[in-house]
């Protein structure tokens, strides 16, 4: 319903109470803790920065440690897990589960050990295979093939960097050397990138040979195996084995730890609420004995909390109104209607000061406007039926999203309205299958009127609602104004504009050009006419005169004037705007008798109907996951950009209490007030 | 055949070619625009992947004028009866249903492309300040407002030809 007021909570106490307070204001999460520089030699703050440091550094372990444990034994998890919420766990469990936390803790820093030896047991594995392969053209070989020759001969062990076979090597070597006879190749294997070969000549002509081969290419193999090749092999292959072993027993060993994840998640929320902690710590006043918490707490809680700290503790509290040049945190509390509009408001900003909650009259026009533009029955009933099963199966969904799907709810029934109104279920989807397969011609009538048919109808609608929607914005301003006492502002700048917006709008419809152009059956009598000119002069003298108020220049003061009442084109613009409604509206309902359409262009019988039922799935969804997505924009854009136009600025800060920030698990706690 | 009358027989080409240019142009827009935010959505992505559902919303923006090109272009064709029905109309009624079609082509062309690049800044908008969302996704929103007139105008013009007696 409103901004929550908030009151500056100081809090006195004990350095030996101090663990027991900050747990238990973690646990409530009602203050939001500020920091305040010490005003006196006695006091001081505490660094913890070294203690969070190496807190972040324990999480990060947990965190790391899940993450393996997901990669070798991954969990099935839904897609709708997301929508689960933290588990809550009661107290004493939490309190159990603080006993595994060291334990645990070990337990992630071995995990992370046992996932860098497997890392490096699979790197070894890789090298040793490619030493395999590369051993691969030699196995012909059966000396080692370092081996250099006899006390008489010089063995040539290498390799050519083309397929060659012993011709062409006996030939090429002829050629060069015509002189030497005693040569003894033999071709290992022949690949089109390199040929192996062994070589025996005498040891007198060797240095000849070497020149030669050098000239056709020969070179000697990096790496050459001291053993035999083909024993070398199995060397190798007998590590692979062993490394392989010890792959498959560290995988045992980390799966071994699968049945920890969820002291894991415990060690990381655990940590998380450490570091919360130690970070407001560091921004508590203390003296030697004693410490001082200040902070932010909502009006309506305190009492209770102060009474609980009372008695729980040998502490002082007090409470006091923020001053007026406080950064004071907004924290919003609506009812269920209005509730779900916080996060779109959030997304715009938060109230700033003296700004009142827009939320409920937002709320009113936010469900309105989005079913205009998604306008389809079936759509509708889709998408409330789905939030609400999505609600009642998750009861544990965190209060955010919640919020967002009790939107679409809300959206969806008013969808499922406007579709009722303009009699679209499914585009026209009725009329189709009854002509197709049956052959009769069955419509769904309209309980108002089709837009398809009546264009302007609808523009003419959409323009109405969205005067009706600016006037409002406008006397969210006008009570701004008031609650405030500034009576002239709200004068000047709601009332003025009533007239001067209203009265135009009047006068326009009675012109019979108008009302023809709009397709109104009526066209307002002259006297209102002339009535509704004068009011829309009053206004524009009005806001003529008062729209540079804040000038102290008369020259000023009137050419500001001029400008304000320029204003006119911009809710000339902003009513212009609201069209979006029908093409929106209008986009779904043919967008799906396209799909309509093209299911039924295979003509009735078996065939047909497998190939529309193909189309109609497919193509309904695309279509409501467009325009529910382009619904959903619009509606913001009207809201944001033309209705708070006309009266908010927001600029607050979220209220941000202290409490337990953390990703698995919630503490439910059995005595909350 | 008087030459009137071989005219007339261009009336439907002429509404076809109308239908033709909405949806080509505002598709070719569209394609354009998703592509290019595409390309920075998967950017961001690359940093941090569980944006997917933020960035994919901001990515499909610029996917709007296409689909509205393609609803002048099945009203066009629907109400000159190529979807069934007696495909004959005037050549007056098929310069004038050539004539509606343009804006939506043209203005979805630009609109797509002008759109896009409002979407790609506000992709890197939020992969460095999530909690942006909200006016993230308003800024490209902002272009889109003259597609949808230009939806507004071709759809009135082609949904009210029919009744003109020429």
């Amino acid at each position: 319903m409103a901004v929550l007021p908030m009151r500056r909570i100081s809090i006195y106490g004990l350095k030996s109470q101090r663990k027991g307070v900050l747990e238990l204001l973690q646990r409530r999460g009602a203050v939001e803790i500020i920091q305040q520089q010490p005003d006196s030699d006695a006091l001081s703050l505490m660094d913890t920065g070294a203690a969070q440091s190496q807190f972040a550094a324990t999480q990060a372990t947990a965190r790391q440690a899940l993450e393996i444990l997901d990669v070798h034994c991954p969990v099935k998890k839904s897609p709708l897990a997301m929508l689960e919420g933290r588990k809550p766990i009661s107290l004493q469990d939490y309190q159990q589960g603080l006993q595994r936390v060291k334990d645990s803790a070990t337990a992630a820093g071995h995990i992370v050990q046992l996932e860098r030896s497997r890392e490096e047991c699979s790197a070894e594995i890789i090298r040793l295979q490619t030493q395999l392969e590369a051993l691969e053209p030699w196995l012909g070989l059966d000396i080692s093939m370092r081996t250099k020759g006899t006390r008489s001969t010089t063995a040539f062990i290498g390799t050519f960097p083309q397929p060659m076979s012993r011709e062409q090597i006996l030939l090429g070597l002829a050629q060069k050397l015509p002189e030497v006879k005693a040569i003894e190749v033999e071709v290992l294997s022949a690949l089109p990138q390199q040929t192996c070969v062994f070589l025996l000549c005498l040891s007198e002509e060797s240095p000849a040979v070497e020149t030669a081969l050098r000239s056709m290419g020969f070179s000697w193999p990096p790496n050459p195996s001291k053993k035999p090749p083909s024993q070398r092999k199995t060397q190798l292959e007998g590590w692979i084995q062993e490394q392989k072993g010890k792959l498959a027993s560290i995988l045992t060993e980390i799966s071994g730890y699968a049945d920890r994840r969820d002291d894991l998640c415990f060690l990381y929320d655990y940590y998380a609420m450490r570091i919360e902690k130690y970070q407001v710590l560091s921004m508590l006043r203390q003296s030697r004995r004693t410490f001082i918490i200040t902070g932010y707490i909502p009006a309506e809680n305190a009492p209770a909390l102060e009474q609980e700290l009372q008695q729980t503790f040998t502490v002082f509290t007090e409470t006091e109104e923020p001053g007026s040049k406080e950064d004071v945190p907004i924290a919003l509390k609506n009812n269920g209607f209005a509730a779900p509009m916080e996060p779109v408001l959030e997304g715009y900003s938060l109230p700033g000061r003296g700004e009142v909650d827009p939320c409920t009259p937002m709320a009113c026009f936010y469900y309105l406007l989005f079913g205009m533009m998604l306008s389809d029955a079936a759509y509708g009933l889709i998408m409330t039926i789905g939030c609400a099963v999505v609600l009642e199966k998750f009861k544990n969904m965190e209060s955010g999203l919640k919020k967002s799907i009790k939107m679409f709810l809300y959206s969806g029934i008013s969808t499922t309205f406007w579709g009722i109104l303009f009699g679209s279920w499914f585009g026209d989807a009725v009329t189709v299958i009854s002509k197709t397969f049956f052959g009769t011609e069955v419509t769904i009538p309209a309980l108002w009127f089709v837009p398809l048919n009546e264009p302007m109808r609808l523009l003419v609608f959409s323009f109405l609602l969205g005067i009706i929607h600016l006037f409002a914005g406008l006397g969210v301003q006008f009570y701004q104004c008031a609650r405030a006492g500034r009576w002239k502002d709200a004068i000047y700048d709601v009332v003025f504009w009533y007239l001067l917006v209203g009265g135009g709008i009047v006068y326009l419809l009675t012109m019979e050009m108008t009302t023809e152009m709009l397709g109104l059956g009526f066209t307002l009598p002259e006297p209102i006419g002339t009535i509704s000119a004068i009011c829309a002069g009053i206004g524009a003298v009005g806001v003529l005169f008062t729209a540079g108020r804040d000038s102290k220049n008369p020259g000023k003061r009137f050419l500001k004037g001029l400008y304000g009442l320029y204003n006119v084109s911009g809710y000339l613009s902003d009513i212009l705007s609201y069209s979006r409604l029908l093409a929106l509206g209008l986009a779904t309902g043919v967008i799906a008798s396209v799909f309509n359409q093209m299911g039924a262009m295979a003509g009735g019988g078996v065939v047909g109907a497998i190939v529309f039922t193909l189309v109609f799935l497919i193509g309904h969804t695309l279509n409501i996951g467009i325009n529910v997505l382009g619904a959903y924009v619009h509606t913001n854009r009207l809201q944001y950009v033309e209705f708070f136009g006309k009266f908010y600025e927001g600029g607050g800060r979220k209220f941000n209490p202290f409490a337990a920030h953390t990703k698995y698990y919630k503490i439910r706690e059995e005595n909350k007030p | 055949m008087t030459f009137t009358d071989l005219l007339n027989t261009l009336g439907v080409p002429m509404a076809l070619l109308g239908a033709v240019i909405a949806a080509l142009l505002a598709g070719i827009g569209s394609a354009i625009g998703v592509g290019m935010a595409g390309e920075a959505a998967a950017g961001a992505l690359t940093e941090d992947p569980s944006k997917f559902g933020k960035v994919l919303i901001l990515q499909l923006l610029p996917g709007t004028q296409g689909i509205y090109g393609l609803l002048i272009a099945f009203l066009t064709l629907s109400n000159i009866g190529i979807l069934g029905g007696s495909a004959d109309i005037s050549f007056a009624k098929g310069m004038l249903y050539f004539f509606a079609c343009l804006p939506m082509g043209f203005v979805g062309l630009w609109s797509a492309k002008r759109q896009a690049r409002a979407s790609v800044a506000s992709i890197n908008l939020i992969s460095r300040k999530p909690d942006q969302f909200g006016k993230s996704i308003i800024l490209p929103a902002m272009v889109e407002t003259y597609a949808v007139l230009a939806l507004l105008v071709s759809l009135l013009a082609v949904a009210n030809i029919g009744k003109l007696p020429v």
